[in-house]
């Protein structure tokens, strides 16, 4: 729309030039949130907050954004929601038929395959999900895959995805992956990497409206998956 | 005035005939909803005693948004309780006593409604439903018209989520007594009718407890005291400090 006002002292002349405006229904609905994920030798961290929001409204404090496919693979999915639910289902289903199939769950690398090609079937009317896989391979070395919404994907140590990415990725770039920095790159333990996210997370919580109430995370090793959770602001 | 030729839109585009908020609210024994009994066609009230909160078996549903579409979803999951009762299936959730319980009803609206609007024809509603989960522990979960599902101690649907759930977020506790949680809602139906202007005093609750599914008549709230207050009897300016509302 677009409005053309010229007035002199005597009068003025407003002349309006409007485009069509077409009513649509949306399928999306942006219900926001953060997920991050970094990998070490024999490990893997993914975080993710609770917060549901659809616009300036919170939905819900408490929504998890972290689904097990395996006992070894984490998916944490950012976006619409209600896609992101069908999209676990979609996994869930397949990763199940693989099972019974093959008499084995899928390794790590097999699910990331397996995500790429599931976005990829929507590729015309894509799930709204922006999703990072984290998990352990099959060497037991942990392997984080970032994806965007059609199934473009790539192994990477470590990724953000979701509201907060922006604030994540470049903390997470100087500190994980040592970017402008003299020292030699550190190893980390699983235990220091959760209290690096905990700050990405505090970050992001303080500038991003969609990020906060908690943060849950989870640690995968060999051995399985421990959760705990970590509380931020609810403003 | 449109040509012969041209058909008809089939797809929903916006909503005609509307209910307002469901406000609905977890207590110790159960699941309390409430909602007005208002049909709005636009700014007109143009049906003032239409029950909004409906028992399908086991299970109740609120219904915000467009009527006719909370119409039809009856009408599916009526018939969905019919064929449950009268054919046998393999399956332990139908031969169970039990049946469908409110989350399996959830959790079937979900897919009902994500299958609509992945066809740009979306159940224009905001759905509430109340009964016991699959643990028989109590239930509240919603379901939007993309099929967003959120499950929660409690839930308002519409404007109610803007005006009501900050109360029910500052006064929910886990051991809410049938009384504190209908006096709750019944103030947050009135705070409703006060600002939201497609709302009536004009109310319905419904209680999912133990094992009964009760849905009331209709009746109106006392608002008469409330429009006494100093805001509403005096014009700005005179209050004291206030100045505003």
């Amino acid at each position: 729309m677009g409005t053309l006002m010229a007035s002199t002292e005597e009068s003025s002349v407003v002349a309006t030039t409007s485009l069509p405006i077409e009513h649509r229904f949306s399928p999306y609905d942006f219900n926001g949130g953060t997920v991050a994920a970094v990998s070490g030798p024999d490990y893997v961290v993914v975080a993710a907050d609770t917060r549901l929001s659809s616009g300036y409204e919170i939905k819900s404090r408490n929504v998890t954004k972290l689904h097990a496919l395996t006992d070894k693979c984490i998916l944490a999915s950012a976006g619409c929601k209600t896609d992101v639910d069908q999209l676990r289902s979609v996994l869930d289903i397949r990763g199940k038929m693989y099972q019974y199939n093959h008499r084995k769950p899928m390794n790590t690398p097999s699910v990331a395959q397996m995500l790429s090609v599931t976005l990829y079937g929507k590729r015309f009317f894509p799930y709204y999900a922006f999703n990072v896989l984290a998990g352990i391979d099959a060497q037991g070395v942990g392997a984080v895959y970032s994806y965007d919404a059609i199934g473009s994907f790539e192994r990477t140590q470590y990724s953000a995805a979701g509201s907060g990415q922006a604030y994540v990725i470049p903390f997470l770039d100087n500190v994980i992956g040592n970017r402008n920095r003299l020292e030699e790159k550190p190893i980390l333990t699983a235990t220091e990497v959760v209290e690096l996210l905990k700050d990405a997370f505090l970050s992001a919580g303080e500038r991003d409206i969609y990020t906060g109430d908690q943060v849950e995370i989870m640690v995968v090793t060999r051995d399985g998956i421990q959760t705990q959770t970590f509380a931020l602001k609810a403003d | 005035m449109l040509p012969a030729a041209v058909p008809s839109r089939q797809h929903t585009v916006q909503p005609m005939v509307t209910g307002t908020s469901v406000l609905g609210i977890v207590y110790d024994k159960g699941v309390l909803l409430a909602a007005d009994t208002l049909l709005s066609y636009g700014s007109m009230a143009k049906a003032q005693n239409i029950p909004r909160l409906h028992a399908v078996e086991k299970t109740v549903i609120g219904a915000s948004g467009e009527y006719s579409d909370f119409q039809r979803i009856l009408e599916i999951l009526k018939a969905k309780a019919l064929e449950e009762t009268t054919t046998s299936v393999m399956d332990s959730l139908y031969t169970e006593e039990s049946g469908m319980t409110a989350e399996n009803t959830w959790n079937y609206l979900r897919m009902l409604l994500y299958s609509r609007r992945s066809k740009f024809n979306p159940f224009w509603n905001e759905l509430l439903v109340a009964g016991k989960d699959l643990k028989g522990k109590p239930f509240l979960g919603s379901v939007d018209k993309i099929g967003t599902t959120v499950r929660d101690n409690f839930i308002a649907t519409g404007f109610g989520a803007y005006l009501a759930m900050p109360l029910l977020r500052e006064k929910w506790r886990p051991d809410l007594t049938e009384g504190e949680a209908r006096a709750l809602l019944e103030d947050c139906m009135k705070i409703l009718f006060f600002r939201d202007c497609r709302a009536s005093p004009r109310i319905q609750l419904a209680k999912c407890a133990d094992d009964e599914v009760l849905v009331s008549e209709p009746y109106e709230l006392d608002t008469a005291a409330a429009w006494q207050a100093e805001a509403y009897r005096q014009s700005v300016g005179e209050l004291e400090d206030d100045g505003g509302w």
